[in-house]
């Protein structure tokens, strides 16, 4: 407040500006380049900055994480059974190592080969799903386009195996990359989409990643996040959903921590009858930092949502979670219920937590609870009181604490797979703390 | 004392009540039994002019004055009291403070004094008493956090804390264990005069057998279709509504 | 029947202390500038550390830019339109006793219903509660005699009752100019120690031009006899009040001291900017209530005053506690977070609140509790109500230093809306720095349902009666934490504000 004028501002680095979105059709090209004229020497956030306040100190835009990254080795995808792929790789889609739907009712193209009327629809409603005042660097993801990837469902269609993203980042030299997802679901119809973030190489890099999500009325799209990249990898996301009317959108987004983790899941119910669920783990160690930061605007009446978040922060680690449920004036029998829960597993550790309503209608109800705590002393007393070790009961607990989250994950590979990193995360935690 | 003529009631443009017809005289005791989603808590929200209700045609009189084109509480001040079905919770604002509020509105309205505290007090502790509320529940928000039973107890016990003309029980006695059947009934004969009346809505003839009812009304589909002395309670308890030839599910609907 | 029964039709606030007391006055000319400050003190006869004190504030404050980060609109205030010093004409000494005050004050007094005489205040309000309840809680019972009353009107403190009764127990209640004549060591020591010269804006402004206020030093071991309690009334036009409250309580000692605040009804917009610093000591405890009532505006918005206050308590002593209670029903635009220092091992810090925002205030207010020592522990009950157009934010600040080993937090906010054309929103932030702290924080947002207002009118009651209830019962939590007496015209306040004709 009154110091403002005592924090000096960064502005971004010229470096991040340059020219390019060559392969990009005229609208999609004349946009990017809008935003990059708009955000050139842009202030960065900083601890003043509402919404950065807890994570400006980990907002490090060097010049040499601008240059756009480059294949650097062969990167591991992992096989999943059961679903088409499309693997973005460094923010560019990589058509051979995707395997597609053929079928009728679904359409996944690079914006690249858009005709010339579908890529000025999308120019239109690309970054409209987002607040720009809060999340400034989702401008930077548009004004360093390369390609992106448009996702569109015609009214009534099923797809019968999730739609699994690979974005892989080559960390062997460091750079950025900016990848951009658009999905447009007609009206009634129903999808899942996964979204994991992995990468090879120990160089720093950046990820500035958008997604944005349209669904139509009666539209039903589960999306699951899994921001698995390394510490060395700073990732910047941002999910923005517009959720019509009796539409159903539930998203799982389950991180780990890095030198710089932040993501803003913003969604709009603009149609009666709509419902969101948002649930979302993240844990941090060693030094990493976390921030998810949701909004959900109740902008019509009769909408529900449900928001369950839960931290864990070990080691020296910092996690955040701000929560914002804002209902509109005349948005009369909204329904939100938001909970965070969060465990400091060390005493070094650091959770800043921010639920915030903003209520704008009388006949609605809202509720929001959110808890920093630690294990509980008397379970813990328990569980060793049976002949288990602490360590192994410590992480069971915390298991527990994230169990029930996990177990809504709809797709049992993933649930497994994020079981096992989690416990692998939790024991190892565990073990460098009693060491 | 209550007239009511060709009451048609609906709820945001679906008809519920569909010409009622009835009259209960000083000192009677009236039950309305029916199948589930008939009318009967319409019936006894209307009569005390829940505004969720629209009265689309006919008219109550209550001791020849015209009930419609009275307020809630004028209506309660008039002499009208209802147990609801569903006792609503007013969290912080204690049974006690609730009641004299009540009570010392209703006694201006009759152009007695105030009660004083001590006289209040004295009385609320023995209206506990008759339904067998500890006096702890006096402080207690009003219905905050009560049993169900608790709850219907404690409308009992505003009933005799405001000595109604007309009392209106809707189910009160669901939910209620044996004993507390009988304190309730008990709670209500005590109250019974010849210048007061009681409509007892309820499901079981059980009640009736503590709470004799002068004459029984059968509602169905948003009519009376039967009116009969205690006599009907117990052959309805016996044979079903199947009995009077009600279709279970089409009055309902 | 009525058109309507929706609960905002029976909300309507008719501010009832709007009146304006003619009574001459030596006003400054509108402005700020060093002399003002230099004026200032000279005027009151202030020792020299005391204006190096002030000037000091006026620079860091000159550096300043008003904060804006509250969620709430107004044109900014234009601090040189200020009048900075206004009194009650009176012989240059000050009243010996009440027969020497201006009557014309005094009735002011009067029918604020605040009791200057002794006597009278001796005789007391006792049993002014609803018996009833007075009964039903029959170990309360009031055991209120009295209440030492510190009346300061505009920029100067009028009068001090009881003063001699309170000197038997050591205890020093006085307004702060004269503390500063009396007991400047004192004032020298913890002026400022809580609230540093340079803490915000409006802290620093009031640090450079406050003009009066209250201090309490209670000593070592002294359980403080009676209530403490001033009333704050804004009456000259163009003035500002910038009051300047100080509270001591040394090692075990204990007090508890309630202000009340009331201004006429005008057009323009005036500013309120206190600043309030507790200190508690080894095992000490102070009891802080606020009951504000500063004029609002009207229906629509004009006028009213700004309150933008700081009020901060160290809990600086192993097991000392800091509790703070306030009712808030005035002012057009408030800003204020009582907080706690929980420096001590094992202190508590306590928020109790109860603001209620009508036509078209805005309030953002909250907490602020900083845990530093081993096992302190902190509670917050804030309880927002808003009807009309206005808009009220909880914003609140619970953090754990790593030094907290064991510290809890509970917070519970409360919103309850009335009427479709009001916000209510919550702020909260929490910050742990410390793996064996807790923090509990829970919200949330109802009206008055229908159902409950069906309950209460079908028993005869009428629906202003039942909203003015049901809120009364939402606040429950908070009003049992203030003196009973208190309570009861806390809870009378909000029926007035909640008060208005059947639609
Ligand atoms: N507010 C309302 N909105 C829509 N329908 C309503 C409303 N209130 C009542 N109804 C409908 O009106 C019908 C009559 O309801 P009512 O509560 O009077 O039945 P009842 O005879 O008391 O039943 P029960 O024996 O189950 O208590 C039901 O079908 C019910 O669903
Ligand atoms: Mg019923």
């Amino acid at each position: 407040m009154t110091l403002a004028h005592k924090t000096p501002l960064t502005p971004l680095d010229d470096a991040f500006t340059p020219e390019g979105g060559k392969q990009l059709p005229a609208p999609l090209k004349s946009l990017r380049d809008i935003r990059s004229k708009a955000i050139t020497g842009m202030a960065l956030p900083n601890r003043r900055t509402e919404n950065w306040k807890y994570s400006s100190r980990y907002l490090k835009l060097d010049p040499e994480l601008a240059p756009q990254t480059q294949a650097t080795g062969d990167a591991d995808y992992r096989s999943v059974e059961g679903v088409y792929r499309l693997v973005i790789r460094n923010g560019l889609v990589d058509l051979e190592s995707s395997a597609l739907p053929t079928g009728d009712g679904i359409d996944i193209r690079r914006f690249a080969d858009l005709d010339d009327v579908t890529a000025q629809s999308v120019a239109r409603k690309l970054d409209t799903t987002l607040d720009h005042g809060t999340t400034q660097l989702a401008a930077l993801n548009t004004a360093r386009l390369e390609d992106g990837v448009l996702i569109r469902l015609s009214a009534d269609t099923s797809v019968d195996q999730p739609v699994y993203i690979q974005y892989v980042t080559d960390a062997g030299a460091s750079g950025s990359n900016y990848p951009r997802v658009m999905v447009e679901a007609g009206q009634g119809s129903k999808m899942t989409l996964v979204e994991e973030y992995i990468s090879n190489g120990d160089q720093p890099v950046l990820v500035d990643s958008v997604s944005e999500l349209l669904l139509d009325d009666s539209a039903n799209i589960t999306y699951i996040r899994l921001c698995m990249d390394p510490a060395n990898v700073r990732h910047i996301g941002a999910t923005g959903v517009k959720v019509g009317a009796n539409a159903r959108f539930d998203s799982h987004c389950i991180g780990f921590g890095g030198d710089l983790r932040r993501h803003d899941l913003q969604v709009r119910l603009e149609g009666q009858g709509g419902y969101a669920r948002l649930n979302g783990i993240a844990l941090t160690q060693d030094r990493q930092h976390y921030d998810n930061h949701t909004a959900i605007d109740h902008v019509v009446p009769n909408c529900d949502s449900d928001e369950n978040y839960r931290c864990l922060a070990a080691d020296r680690s910092h996690a955040i979670f701000n929560g914002r449920i804002h209902i509109h004036p005349d948005a009369q029998q909204s329904h939100a219920d938001m909970n965070n829960k969060n465990l400091l597993l060390s005493t070094n550790a650091e959770i800043d937590t921010k639920p915030e309503l903003e209520i704008y209608a009388d006949d609605v109800t809202c509720a929001h609870g959110a808890t920093v705590g630690q294990l509980d002393e008397g379970s813990l007393f328990y569980l060793t009181s049976r002949g288990i070790d602490r360590d192994t009961a410590a992480t069971m607990l915390s298991m527990a604490f994230v169990h029930e989250l996990v177990g809504q994950v709809p797709l049992e590979d993933i649930r497994e797979a994020v079981n096992t990193r989690l416990t692998d995360f939790i024991e190892a935690s565990f073990r460098r703390a009693a060491e | 004392m209550l007239t009511i003529k060709n009451l048609h009631a609906s709820v945001e443009g679906t008809p519920i009540l569909k010409g009622i017809n009835l009259e209960i005289k000083p000192g009677e005791v009236h039950a309305v039994m029916g199948p589930n989603g008939s009318g009967k808590s319409t019936l006894a929200q209307v009569l005390v002019g829940h505004e969720a209700f629209e009265v689309t045609e006919g008219e109550i009189l209550f001791d020849g004055q015209n009930l419609l084109e009275l307020e809630v509480e004028e209506r309660a001040l008039a002499g009208l009291f209802l147990a609801f079905q569903y006792p609503v919770e007013i969290p912080g604002v204690s049974n006690l403070q609730f009641l004299r509020t009540a009570l010392n509105t209703l006694r201006k309205h009759h152009g007695q004094d105030e009660l004083d505290a001590p006289s209040f007090m004295k009385l609320a502790k023995e209206k506990a008493k008759q339904v067998d509320l500890s006096p702890d529940f006096l402080k207690r928000g009003v219905n905050e956090g009560f049993s169900g039973g608790e709850k219907k107890r404690n409308e009992i016990m505003q009933m005799l804390m405001m000595e109604p003309r007309l009392g209106i029980l809707d189910e009160t006695d669901s939910g209620l264990d044996i004993d507390a059947l009988k304190t309730i009934a008990n709670g209500v004969n005590t109250l019974r005069a010849d210048d007061r009346s009681f409509l007892v809505v309820t499901h079981y003839q059980r009640l009736l057998n503590h709470i004799v009812p002068d004459v029984v009304h059968v509602l169905a589909n948003g009519q009376i279709i039967k009116t009969g002395d205690k006599q009907l309670a117990m052959e309805l308890e016996e044979h079903g509504y199947g009995w009077l030839g009600i279709n279970e599910a089409e009055a309902a609907g | 029947m009525a058109e309507s029964n929706k609960p905002e039709d029976f909300v309507k606030h008719e501010y009832e202390a709007g009146f304006v007391t003619d009574i001459e006055s030596d006003t400054f000319e509108p402005g700020l500038n060093e002399d003002v400050i230099k004026r200032l003190s000279q005027i009151k006869g202030e020792p020299e550390w005391m204006l190096e004190w002030r000037l000091e504030a006026y620079r860091q404050f000159q550096e300043m830019t008003e904060p804006n980060w509250q969620k709430v609109n107004f044109d900014p205030v234009d601090l040189q339109s200020i009048s900075y010093y206004s009194a009650p004409k009176k012989d240059t000494d000050k009243p010996q006793s009440l027969d020497e005050v201006d009557p014309e004050l005094l009735r002011t007094y009067e029918k604020l219903g605040i009791p200057l005489h002794e006597q009278k205040a001796l005789a007391g309000v006792a049993g002014a509660g609803t018996p009833a309840e007075a009964e039903a809680s029959s170990e309360g019972g009031g055991a209120y005699s009295n209440v030492a009353v510190d009346a300061v009107f505009d920029s100067v403190s009028v009068v001090t009752t009881f003063k001699e009764k309170l000197a038997e127990a050591g205890v020093i209640f006085c307004s702060i100019s004269e503390a500063l004549q009396e007991h400047p060591e004192l004032v020298k020591k913890y002026l400022g120690s809580v609230v540093p010269r340079g803490d915000n804006y409006f802290a620093s402004l009031n640090s450079a031009v406050f003009s009066d206020g209250s201090f309490v030093y209670v000593p070592k071991g002294v359980k403080c006899p009676m209530e403490l309690s001033t009333y704050f009334r804004i009456n000259a036009e163009n003035t500002g009040q910038f009051e300047r409250t100080l509270i001591i309580a040394d090692e075990g000692a204990s007090v508890s001291y309630l202000e009340g605040c009331t201004a006429p009804q005008r057009d323009e917009n005036q500013l309120h900017a206190a600043v309030v610093e507790l200190v508690a000591l080894d095992d000490a405890e102070i009891k802080y209530s606020t009951v504000q009532n500063w004029y609002p505006g009207d229906e629509n918005g004009n006028g009213g005053i700004f309150n933008f206050v700081t009020k901060r308590g160290m809990a600086r002593g192993r097991n000392s506690k800091i509790s703070w209670t306030q009712v808030e029903t005035g002012s057009a635009v408030t800003w204020k977070y009582p907080s706690c220092v929980l420096k001590g091992d094992n202190s508590v810090g306590e928020f109790y609140s109860v603001a209620l925002t009508n036509n078209y205030q805005q309030a953002d207010t909250g907490t602020k509790m900083i845990h530093l020592g081993k096992n302190t522990r902190s509670t917050i009950i804030a309880k927002g109500i808003s009807a009309g157009h206005s808009d009220q934010s909880y914003r609140g600040l619970v953090k754990f230093q790593p030094t907290a080993e064991g510290a809890r937090n509970f917070t519970q906010c409360d919103s309850l809306l009335i009427g479709d054309k009001c916000g209510a929103h919550t702020f909260p932030y929490i910050e742990n720095k410390n793996s064996s702290a807790t923090v509990e924080h829970e919200a949330t947002t109802s009206k008055v349902s229908d159902e409950q207002m069906l309950f209460c009118r079908q028993r005869g009651i009428d629906p202003e009666q039942a909203v003015s209830m049901i809120v009364n019962g939402f606040c429950k939590e908070v009003f049992k934490e203030l003196p009973m007496e208190f309570a009861v015209e806390a809870g009378k306040l909000l029926e007035v504000s909640l008060e208005g004709s059947v639609g």
